[in-house]
């Protein structure tokens, strides 16, 4: 009985495969304008509502390993010199005159300079602090982009904007966009999956559910949050005393009653039911083959530094390429407790034995696998850091410039880009804003951000806002 | 989904409805939307983005040649039109240009030029046309016209050439109109009484009785909810709960009984301006403050207050005016006439509202203005205790300044207490139990000198380390709801006066890191026995409970509601309890009533009960001490760090016994003391003199008592007017450039002006406006929306954008029609029974789809999900678990474990509500903000962060895991099947009379022969699995809290619950048809 089950959910397309009745036409033709326009792209089709694609894509897929917090530039990829000789010195008023600050407001401000030394690595003799060793040694495959900029200072809108490039809370995160644009490559997993781990120096600021949303997209096209404790995706388990043939029976009556029904109805929605039940039981057994990582081998875990199931950053980086391999669409793992405003130089030592090794081996073990050339991985936080000091060894939220860094997925190999000025405080040259990296991580995928757009309130909401993003033509190969 | 439907037939209705159009172009039918779309952002309303001095919008303007001579339009005459030309033209010339992306078809490009050709006729935007009552159109076909909804709806019908369908069935009629009107299902006493009643007006009377159930204002009051942004707590940062529920029931009361529309505007908006303000009114006004507000540390309070005034904005503007007019926060809007400074004059009514820009989620100023809501008895043991703590508190000042006896000054006593404390006599003891169990099923186990990892907060940072335990007693295993700790202590020979409780904060523990659940934990009662060997067991007592609290940490963690003398007050559903401790331990001191000598082989047995409603608030780590003074302060505990010593036989010891502000004060000389210091010991002084303890005592007790009341007390966050903040407009929505001039309140300038008489205008004058004939907005925009809920669309279909953005009604008369009705009483039952007693409404749902594929013309009913919270209801109003009580707080249905883990401040788990509470409607789940319940969050329910006025409809397989695994829809299948062993019968053959009984219930029908043998070979399968596995057949049935019967066949049940599960995950259940 299950083996029928397991054929006749094989001979039946999923949603996203174009069987999904009125949702898909809705989608594609959701367009609008831009079907009558007559792009000039190559015809690269695509399962979701750019199709054909904008551009021929470089990366099919995103992880984007989120530094929560607010991670010090000055610390990680920015070394600032003459910050250093400042030390204690007054932070010089025209830097900071009409700025806003967050915690230091009102208060005295003092130069206050790296706290870690910093060397070139690898050929290309990107400087990165010596705390990030691993990271230096594949730093000839990353473009390090030193002057990101954002507009909100506080770490939950500037979460949302970091996400949904816009303040206002119910626009689509970047996960979702992608994920509307491109549609799934997986039909057995979600399309865009979301991986949190704790830090272990305490500097927890929440995260709201809301940096995942879809908005107002289709909540199908919402994060999926895969969770370390519990059911890893919400009620996936099957209910205590049934088993999956129990299951998949139960499943096939269900829809065998929905079919019936549907026979004097003709209910689109009802052939989506089907559909989706069908697919929430492949869930439950691709989820658990994903985490289940004991036919990883043991130099690859040691790679990573992974204890399967500790819900580390570590087992996250190789969850995240095992889900990659699956044909999950956007990856965003989480990392919390960057948020430094104390003791900047022993908390930065904690985070860099969490995220430093796992970063490196993410991006070999991706290369090694030939999935780096499609695999866009993004490295960043909502903001970074003050050069002025705070309380005890620490730095302030800081929005006028920090780093990112970017690897794969038609990304310049080697490449440092852009900067800030001589004490770390605002990027000068080539300044990148959110929408622009927005603009160009969509680029990349083959999307035009000005073209992906939802009509909502009267308004085209698109990722990269009103005003739009510039795609950073000179950090893609 | 249905979002994109909307959005799908835009297109469309661009397209096709403009191609297939033989008469002539009219403006708002065919010219605004293309122009809206493409023209206005550069050649519209806003002055700055205006480009090459061309302004479309207004004929006026687009008529008259602009500053290089070209004539936009030229009326007749295309080809001296520049737009003609613009749109026509190739490459670089073309309009809208390439950028922009907006490129026009031939068919729209066609559309303009004939509509200038005839003359460029411009209509004003029908929306903000006054509203008037259209006459209604004869029918001459009478026999399907019920109201005049049907001669409307009919009248556009014939001339298109389609015919309304007949009325639905009686049994899918009684399950819409029940599912519309009340999110419920129709019982199987309703079902059999509405198709038994033949009177002709059977169906109207069925809605009468609809109309006036709870369960009517219920389902309105979950769609108000998230149009007015109601949530349970703050939505930035930490997401603590706010005090809410009592807006909530204002509503359900207003439409349970309900109140006129207008009145329930003025109670809302501005309920603390009425005139002798009734305490319903001053609730009601809590609209106001259900923005979502932070706390978070570092935020800059005028930015916030820039957020929650434009919020309210926005809310206001797609509530009552649906209307995007928060478009107009940065720059004057790009379609619709509002100006950036209508956005701002609108703010401007809100500047009255006392706020802050933090938002304080805790002590006794957290969220503001609140309003208490006290019963009458309440009030008045709220009186007296003030009247006897004041008297209490007097007695002591009087007795501590006059009669201290005997007659020793201060400096006596302080160079007493001196030597006291230097001496080690005020030391704590620390104990290692020799047991330590736990009785309903935790490991408690005792680390002394054994090693333990701990992680907790130093200095702001999370710090590791492993080291001796000093007797710290862990908890690990299974963590029941309730738990009894009973520890065993050998203190050895002495004499006692104290036993201390240090609770152990640890970052593995997920209820503030205190307890192993929960957000804090809540200990019920300490009791202790004294055994001797060879006797029996003395039961001590205690007389005073004191935390290490000294001012001001006192306000930041200490919770009036869960004091420390609750922990010895004799009653279990009295907790001392902390919520917000962050880096902190705290240490209760408990005194006992007699000095307690020990010997070498004495046994302490204490027994630490934690009996709270909040489930897991049990505490995960902590260490026993023992004082030999009456008065030895409890030690000041940031984990990690703390100041032991060892005395001579080894036993580690705290010498402190003072409080940091007291020893700092003692270290040095009198008069070199700060104020803090010097209070520090003389309120010392006065807590450790024996002569005073009594009246020591009476204070605290007393003050326990009152703080207990208080917080029992109900209250909500409600509007407080002060002197209106000045408001200014803030260029690019700015919040820190001030150089823009200051406005005053007024209603956006081309829907009118407010007279005022020369006042400033409040929030009344906004209310009454909004619910005035001469704003065309409300009403249009309120019966839009409602009727979307009965017919999955609105007329208008765009429901939060009535503007040029929007979309032109399909029935404007008829929008027009029910506007004007609605506004004659602003009655909103009338409205709602208007619809579902129209024939339209009552049409059958199987049309053709084909010349009509959206059904905008409603030639017949649509087909479409319920609500989230619905959902929920109905699966388990069939199962028989759904709770029929109305209002109150909100309750916490079980959530998956470590859903909130990436919360913070404090960190948390949530915990279930108990009994009858876990069964509540999905309206009344807690809302939490940044983590909806995941169920209702699958659903589709919004997270009510923003103003939501029409919620898409998805389907996901997200849902189907949620139907088919979450442990309340797997309880909800076995109470169901439970009874339908009892209802359906048992006897042969017992499949059959169960299956029609759940049916029946589930979804107001039999089941088909084919239906009944799929369920039948499910049944006969299971069946046959769980009689090999009866273990399997237990395991599944013993989900949940209703309880299972002792002598249940629980093969033949479990095999049952697989068939109702089934009927539970039915598309048709959750489908209203």
């Amino acid at each position: 009985m299950y083996e029928n089950f397991v054929r006749e959910m094989s001979r039946r397309a999923f949603l996203g495969r174009g069987a999904a009745g009125l949702g898909v036409v809705a989608l594609n033709s959701l367009l609008g304008p831009r079907a009558f326009a007559g792009t000039q792209a190559p015809a690269m089709p695509s399962r979701g509502v750019v199709n054909p694609l904008d551009f021929a894509p470089k990366a099919k897929r995103v992880i984007f390993l989120y530094q929560a917090g607010g991670p010090s530039h000055l610390e990680t990829f920015d070394y600032k010199p003459k910050l250093a000789g400042m030390t204690g010195k007054p932070m010089p008023e025209s830097f900071t005159r009409g700025q806003q600050i967050a915690q230091l407001q009102g208060q005295r401000l003092t130069c206050f300079g790296p706290t870690h030394g910093f060397k070139p690595f690898g050929k290309s003799g990107q400087v990165v602090c010596e705390l990030f060793p691993h990271i230096g040694s594949i730093v000839d495959e990353t473009c390090i982009v030193r002057s990101m900029w954002t507009e909100q200072i506080n770490h939950d809108p500037a979460h949302t904007f970091m996400n949904s490039g816009s303040i206002i809370t119910g626009r689509p995160s970047m996960g979702s966009w992608a994920l509307y644009g491109l549609g799934a490559e997986a039909d057995n997993l979600p399309g865009f999956v979301v991986l949190v781990s704790q830090g272990n120096g305490g500097q927890m600021q929440p995260i709201a559910a809301r940096q995942w949303s879809a908005g107002m997209l289709p909540s199908k096209f919402q994060g999926v949050r895969f969770n370390s404790v519990g059911d890893p995706v919400l009620y996936i388990t099957n209910p205590p005393g049934i088993s999956r043939d129990m299951q998949g029976d139960s499943i096939q009556a269900i829809n065998a009653l929905n079919e019936v029904a549907n026979r004097s109805l003709h209910d689109p929605e009802l052939h989506t039911r089907i559909a989706q039940y069908e697919m929430a039981f492949k869930m439950q057994t691709s989820v658990p083959g994903l985490l289940d990582m004991s036919q990883e081998p043991p130099h690859i875990l040691e790679m990573y530094g992974a204890k399967p199931g500790d819900g580390s950053f570590a087992s996250n980086c190789l969850l995240a390429r095992r889900l990659a391999e699956r044909g999950v669409r956007f990856i965003q793992l989480y990392h919390r407790d960057w948020d430094h405003h104390s003791d900047v130089r022993n908390n930065v030592v904690l985070k860099a034995q969490e995220v430093d090794k796992p970063t490196a081996a993410l991006i070999t073990d991706l290369k090694q696998r030939g999935m780096l050339d499609d695999t866009l991985v993004i490295w960043g936080g909502e903001f970074g850091r003050t050069p002025m000091s705070q309380g005890r060894g620490g730095r302030d939220h800081h929005i006028k410039g920090f780093s990112f860094m970017f690897a794969g997925g038609g990304i310049k190999k080697g490449l440092s880009y852009g900067a800030t000025d001589d004490l770390g405080y605002a990027a000068v040259e080539n300044p990148v804003s959110v929408h622009d990296c927005h603009a160009t991580m969509l680029h990349l995928l083959g999307i035009d951000a000005a073209k992906l757009a939802v009509k909502y309130q009267g308004l085209d909401v698109r990722l990269t806002g009103a005003q739009g993003g510039a795609v950073v033509r000179d950090i893609i190969a | 989904m249905r979002q994109l439907l909307c959005l799908l037939a835009v297109c469309i209705a661009a397209v096709g409805e403009v191609a297939a159009q033989p008469d002539r172009p009219t403006f708002n039918r065919d010219i605004r939307p293309i122009m809206s779309d493409t023209c206005f952002r550069c050649h519209g309303p806003d002055r700055i983005a205006r480009k090459a001095d061309m302004r479309l919008d207004i004929r006026e303007e687009a008529i008259k040649p602009t500053r290089a001579g070209r004539m936009p339009i030229v009326p007749g005459d295309p080809d001296k039109s520049e737009i003609v030309a613009r749109i026509f033209a190739e490459g670089a010339r073309v309009m809208p240009p390439r950028s922009a992306h907006k490129d026009l078809t031939h068919a729209q490009k066609d559309t303009i030029r004939r509509w200038v050709a005839e003359g460029a006729a411009y209509e004003g935007h029908w929306a903000y046309q006054p509203v008037t009552r259209p006459a209604v159109p004869a029918v001459a076909d009478a026999s399907r016209i019920r109201n005049p909804i049907d001669q409307f709806i009919q009248d556009r019908l014939r001339r298109e050439e389609l015919a309304p369908s007949s009325e639905a069935d009686k049994r899918t009629l009684l399950r819409r109109v029940t599912l519309d009107v009340t999110g419920l299902l129709p019982t199987t006493a309703d079902t059999r009484a509405f198709l038994a009643d033949t009177a002709p007006d059977a169906y109207e009377r069925l809605v009468d009785r609809l109309l006036s159930s709870p369960r009517y204002a219920e389902q309105r009051t979950m769609r108000w909810l998230d149009a007015v942004r109601y949530g349970d707590t703050a939505g930035f940062h930490g997401d603590n709960p706010i005090p809410a529920w009592p807006y909530r029931d204002y509503v359900l009361q207003a439409f349970l009984k309900n109140r006129p529309f207008d009145e329930m505007t003025r109670e809302q908006i501005a309920g603390d301006l009425l005139p002798n303000a009734t305490v319903e009114q001053r609730v009601a006004s809590a609209y106001n403050r259900l923005n979502r507000t932070s706390a978070e540390g570092g935020l800059q309070p005028k930015e916030y207050l820039a957020k929650y005034g434009a919020d309210r904005v926005r809310t206001v503007s797609a509530v009552w005016l649906g209307s995007t007019l928060g478009c107009a926060e940065c720059h004057d809007h790009r379609f619709d006439p509002f100006l950036a400074k209508d956005f701002y004059a609108m703010k401007a009514f809100f500047a009255d509202i006392q706020e802050t820009g933090l938002v304080p989620d805790r002590g006794a100023r957290a969220w503001g203005a609140k309003l208490a809501l006290p019963t009458e008895a309440q009030r008045a043991a709220l009186a007296a205790l003030d009247t006897n703590l004041a008297a209490a508190r007097l007695r002591l000042e009087e007795a501590a300044a006059t009669k201290a006896v005997p007659p020793i000054d201060d400096a006596a006593r302080e160079v007493a207490l001196n030597a006291r404390w230097q001496a080690g006599q005020l030391a704590w003891t620390w104990q290692r139990p020799i047991g330590a169990r736990a009785l309903n099923g935790a490991t408690l186990t005792i680390y002394d000198k054994e090693p333990i990892d701990s992680n907790f907060y130093l200095d702001g940072s999370l710090k590791t380390d492993t080291k001796p335990g000093d007797g710290l007693v862990v908890a690990s295993g299974m963590n029941p709801d309730r738990e009894t700790y009973v520890i065993t202590l050998k203190p050895g020979a002495g004499a006692w006066r104290q036993i201390g409780l240090e609770v152990v904060q640890d970052e593995s523990l997920p209820g503030a890191r205190y307890a192993r659940g929960a957000d804090r934990f809540l200990l019920s009662e300490v009791e202790a026995e004294l055994v001797e060997r060879g006797q029996p067991a003395r039961r001590l007592s205690f007389v005073m409970a004191t935390v290490n609290d000294a001012p001001p940490a006192v306000s930041a963690i200490n919770d009036p509601s869960m004091p420390p003398l609750a922990a010895i007050d004799g009653k279990l559903n009295t907790a001392w309890g902390i919520r917000f401790g962050e880096a902190r331990n705290p240490f209760v001191a408990l005194r006992f009533a007699d000095a307690l000598h020990t010997t070498a082989d004495t046994t302490l047995v204490v027994t630490l009960r934690h009996d709270s409603e909040l489930r897991r608030a049990v505490i995960g780590r902590f260490r026993l001490a023992l004082a030999a003074d009456a008065f030895a302060w409890p030690p000041t505990g940031t984990s990690g760090s703390r100041a032991r010593s060892r005395d001579e036989s080894g036993r580690t010891t705290w010498a402190s016994g003072l409080s940091e502000d007291a020893m700092r004060a003692l270290r040095r000389p009198a008069d070199d003391r700060d104020e803090v210091e010097r209070t520090a010991v003389r309120d010392y002084l006065i807590f450790s003199n024996p002569d005073l303890a009594d009246l020591y005592r009476d204070v605290e007790i007393l003050e326990t008592e009152r703080g207990l009341l208080d917080s029992s007390i109900p209250s909500v966050v409600t509007t407080v007017s002060i002197d209106p903040m000045p408001t200014r407009i803030l260029p690019r929505g700015n919040w820190m450039d001030d150089s823009a001039p200051i406005v005053e309140p007024a209603i956006p300038r081309f829907l009118g002006a407010l007279d005022t008489r020369g006042e400033r205008a409040t929030r009344l004058d906004l209310a009454n406006w909004l619910v005035s004939r001469d704003n065309p907005l409300t009403a249009r925009t309120f019966v839009n929306r409602t009727w979307r809920e009965f017919f999955g669309i609105g007329l208008s279909k765009v429901i939060d954008d009535l503007g040029s953005q929007g979309e032109g009604p399909t029935h404007p008369e008829l929008l027009d029609w029910l506007a004007s009705e609605f506004m004659q009483k602003w009655d909103i039952r009338h409205v709602v029974r208007l619809i579902v007693t129209s024939h339209t409404y009552r049409q059958s749902s199987l049309g053709d789809t084909k010349p009509d594929p959206e059904n905008r013309l409603l030639a017949h009913q649509n087909r479409f999900r319920i609500d989230a919270e619905n959902v929920r209801d109905v699966i388990l109003q069939a199962s028989g678990l759904l709770s029929d009580k109305v209002g109150g707080p909100s309750v916490s249905p079980v959530e998956p474990p470590g859903y909130l883990a990436a919360l913070n401040f404090p960190k948390r788990e949530s915990s279930a509500s108990r009994g009858e509470d876990l069964y509540r409607r999905g309206l009344y789940t807690t809302w939490q903000r940044t983590y909806l319940h995941p169920s209702l969050l699958n659903f589709d329910a919004p997270t009510r962060e923003e103003c939501t006025v029409s919620r898409s409809i998805s389907n996901t397989p997200l849902q189907a895991l949620d139907l088919l695994n979450d442990p309340i829809y797997v309880e909800a299948a076995r109470a169901f099947a439970q009874h339908a062993a009892a209802q359906g019968g048992t006897r042969p053959p017992a499949f059959d009379a169960q299956l029609a009984w759940v049916f029946d219930r589930a979804l107001n029908r039999a089941p088909t022969m084919e239906e009944r043998s799929i369920l039948q070979r499910l049944y006969d399968r299971n069946l046959k699995r769980f009689a090999a596995d009866t273990a399997g057949a237990r395991e599944f049935l013993s989900g949940g809290e209703t309880p299972l019967p002792a002598n249940v066949n629980a093969v033949r049940l479990a095999a049952m619950t697989t068939i109702t599960r089934a009927v539970l995950n039915l598309h048709e259940l959750i489908t209203r048809n």
